[in-house]
């Protein structure tokens, strides 16, 4: 048989994992937990036990409108990104296209470039070209940020794509739109779908580009952020908690379409 | 009767590399013709170049009598059968067979009676909603062949469609595509480099090398009188025998091969004495025998090597100095032939000269 000390790297690991998903989870646990106490300090022990936190949530104007907000913009950046990911991906693989290497480059720069020169280079640019803060802007930060994901995903489904699929398409009569929408795009599907709630989640999620782009109406994590310098509670915990609760799902859901195409 | 499909001084080539060289090729309609030659020899350049894929370096394609020579595919009445197929893998198989007629504007009702009818013709009826991933590569195969024949091509163009295949599925496709050409009644043009395929399914062969054609004609006339050495060792197994020409009496030429005198179809050409010709034996000709043979080409040797073939053995016979000559014996032959030395023989008609090209260059 063999000892615990005998296998000690494999142990070392299998401990590790374990220490990595406590610590992954049990901010996330404690920030649940706090939603449901039925007091107004974030604190232990908990008493008693209340749903209370999210009636209040629920019919908070600010939330809900912030909540609206955020999803309108994920989806204006999301088609905005879709669109543009999808051509630039398509524009790299197409014949003879010189330093398809530089457009693949810049293409996935907004994704290494840290959030906050991001941010502050696109401030700094909408001010130059007179674009208001507000709306559009934000919309056009998400959209840089989001093109990067949308072209790598969109890039790996091509490559993987037989050649011949689209020539055998025009040689049926396609011209090469009808071809681009009838078998490409279709081919591309599960890579979109995943990239699109990407760009979804990644938009959501976004806080410093909209803090720098951002008019008076606040996305959903301004709110919060907001709402958490006026100091914690159990009702920001029970938002958190929706939202973690919600992208979760969404990106799950996600995961579970893109496989399911995959392997057919 | 006007052909079909026309190459009218074709060129292709890639930088330097020279694909097509000078093709000139007619095709007559309702046959089944197969471009047969190795890879590189520019047969594939050639199809995709009707398909509308490439566009000739030089030269005219006519199709139906009408210049297509720079319309682009979608524009040209042919289609493609791919060597893998390219399916679309997100489409049904009865989708797949009814994307080129949607293309064509056909309406439902008939895009519908259009798809069965074909899907009968192969009998893959109960598969119109399978997906190309749910079937196997035959029914795969099928489903391609359908679909390129859908829109009703001018010619249906089929580029190494049974290399996926295994070895018994492959034999049985052959005799299934010759039977949908010979149904439909299509002019098809098949790519291989595989000369049994050639060989079965054909109507004409046109055999092509380094970008030329080498020789065109019935599988008959390529097999037994190929008109070139590559021919002759592309198509079958044979025995080349470098020979100089003694004389020519009526449709027979008396050679010398090593020493030996030999006799053999002079093949339409009319060799001179003296010149240097390659006799071209097959081995299934020559007759293997204990005793003499009475009449015809007769040589002694002894057996080097027997391979069982199943249905044949395989003798590699040492007719003198170390040179080998290779026979096919039938199996009930075989056990006659259980000691060393055994006599070979042919008769002469049943071998023919062709030219020595490296003679003349």
């Amino acid at each position: 048989m063999r000892g615990i000390f005998s296998d000690g790297p494999r142990t070392a690991l299998t401990a590790f994992y374990w220490a990595f998903l406590l610590y992954l989870l049990l901010p996330l646990t404690l920030m649940m937990a706090m939603s449901f106490k039925d007091a107004s300090f974030v604190a232990f022990p908990i008493g008693n036990w209340t749903l209370d936190w999210y009636g209040k949530v629920m019919q908070d104007k600010q939330f809900l409108d912030a909540c609206l907000y955020s999803v309108m913009i994920a989806a204006a950046s999301m088609v905005a990104a879709t669109t543009l990911g999808t051509w630039i991906a398509m524009l790299i693989v197409a014949e003879g296209i010189r330093g398809r290497m530089i457009i693949f480059a810049l293409a996935c720069l907004p994704a290494v470039v840290p959030g906050m020169i991001s941010a502050i280079s696109l401030r700094i640019f909408i001010s130059t070209i007179d674009m208001p803060t507000g709306t559009a802007a934000i919309i056009l930060g998400h959209t840089v940020h989001a093109v990067p994901f949308v072209v790598v995903m969109a890039l790996t489904r091509l490559r993987s794509m037989p050649g011949n699929l689209v020539d055998a398409a025009r040689d049926l009569g396609a011209d090469n739109v009808v071809a681009f929408f009838r078998v490409t795009l279709p081919y591309l599907g599960p890579a979109l779908l995943g990239g699109m709630i990407f760009c979804v989640l990644l938009s959501i999620d976004d806080f410093v580009r909209t803090f720098f782009l951002g008019g008076y109406r606040p996305t959903l994590p301004m709110l919060i952020f907001a709402k958490v310098q006026g100091g914690m509670s159990p009702e920001i915990n029970a938002m958190a908690t929706i939202v973690l609760v919600v992208t979760a799902a969404v990106g799950l859901y996600a995961e579970y379409m893109t496989r399911r195409a995959r392997t057919r | 009767m006007e052909p079909v499909v026309q190459f009218d001084q074709i060129n292709k080539s890639y930088g330097k590399h020279v694909a097509v060289d000078n093709l000139n090729l007619s095709i007559e309609g309702g046959k089944f013709v197969t471009l047969l030659g190795p890879s590189g020899c520019g047969k594939s350049t050639s199809l995709r170049m009707l398909g509308g894929f490439e566009t000739p370096t030089s030269g005219r394609i006519l199709l139906s009598g009408k210049d297509v020579t720079r319309v682009p595919p979608n524009k040209r009445n042919v289609n493609i059968v791919f060597q893998d197929y390219a399916l679309f893998p997100h489409m049904n198989v009865a989708k797949n067979i009814a994307f080129g007629l949607e293309l064509k504007g056909l309406d439902n009702q008939r895009i519908h009676r259009r798809v069965s009818e074909l899907l009968e013709l192969v009998q893959l009826q109960d598969y119109a909603h399978r997906l190309p991933a749910e079937l196997s590569g035959g029914q795969r195969q099928r489903v391609a062949l359908m679909r390129a024949l859908a829109p009703d091509p001018d010619v249906l163009l089929l580029d190494e469609p049974l290399s996926a295949l295994d070895a018994k599925l492959r034999q049985q496709m052959q005799i299934e595509l010759k039977a949908i050409q010979e149904k439909t009644g299509k002019t098809f043009m098949f790519v291989t480099h595989d000369q049994e395929e050639a060989l079965t399914m054909s109507d004409t062969i046109v055999v092509m090398n380094k970008g030329r054609i080498e020789q065109m004609g019935d599988p008959d006339t390529l097999y037994g009188r190929p008109g070139s050495v590559f021919v002759a060792n592309f198509i079958g197994e044979t025995n080349l025998l470098r020979s100089t020409v003694l004389g020519v009496e009526g449709d027979t030429a008396s050679l010398n091969w090593n020493g030996i005198t030999i006799t053999a179809n002079q093949g339409g050409l009319t060799p001179k004495p003296g010149e240097h010709l390659y006799v071209v034996l097959r081995p299934e000709s020559i007759h293997c025998s204990v005793t003499e043979p009475a009449t015809g080409n007769r040589i002694k040797g002894k057996i080097r090597q027997r391979v069982f073939k199943g249905n044949h053995t395989s003798l590699s016979v040492d007719v003198g100095d170390g040179t080998l000559l290779n026979a096919l014996v039938h199996p009930s032959d075989v056990a006659q032939l259980s000691g060393e030395d055994i006599w070979v023989g042919w008769k002469a008609e049943t071998s023919t000269v062709i030219p020595d090209r490296q003679a003349h260059n």
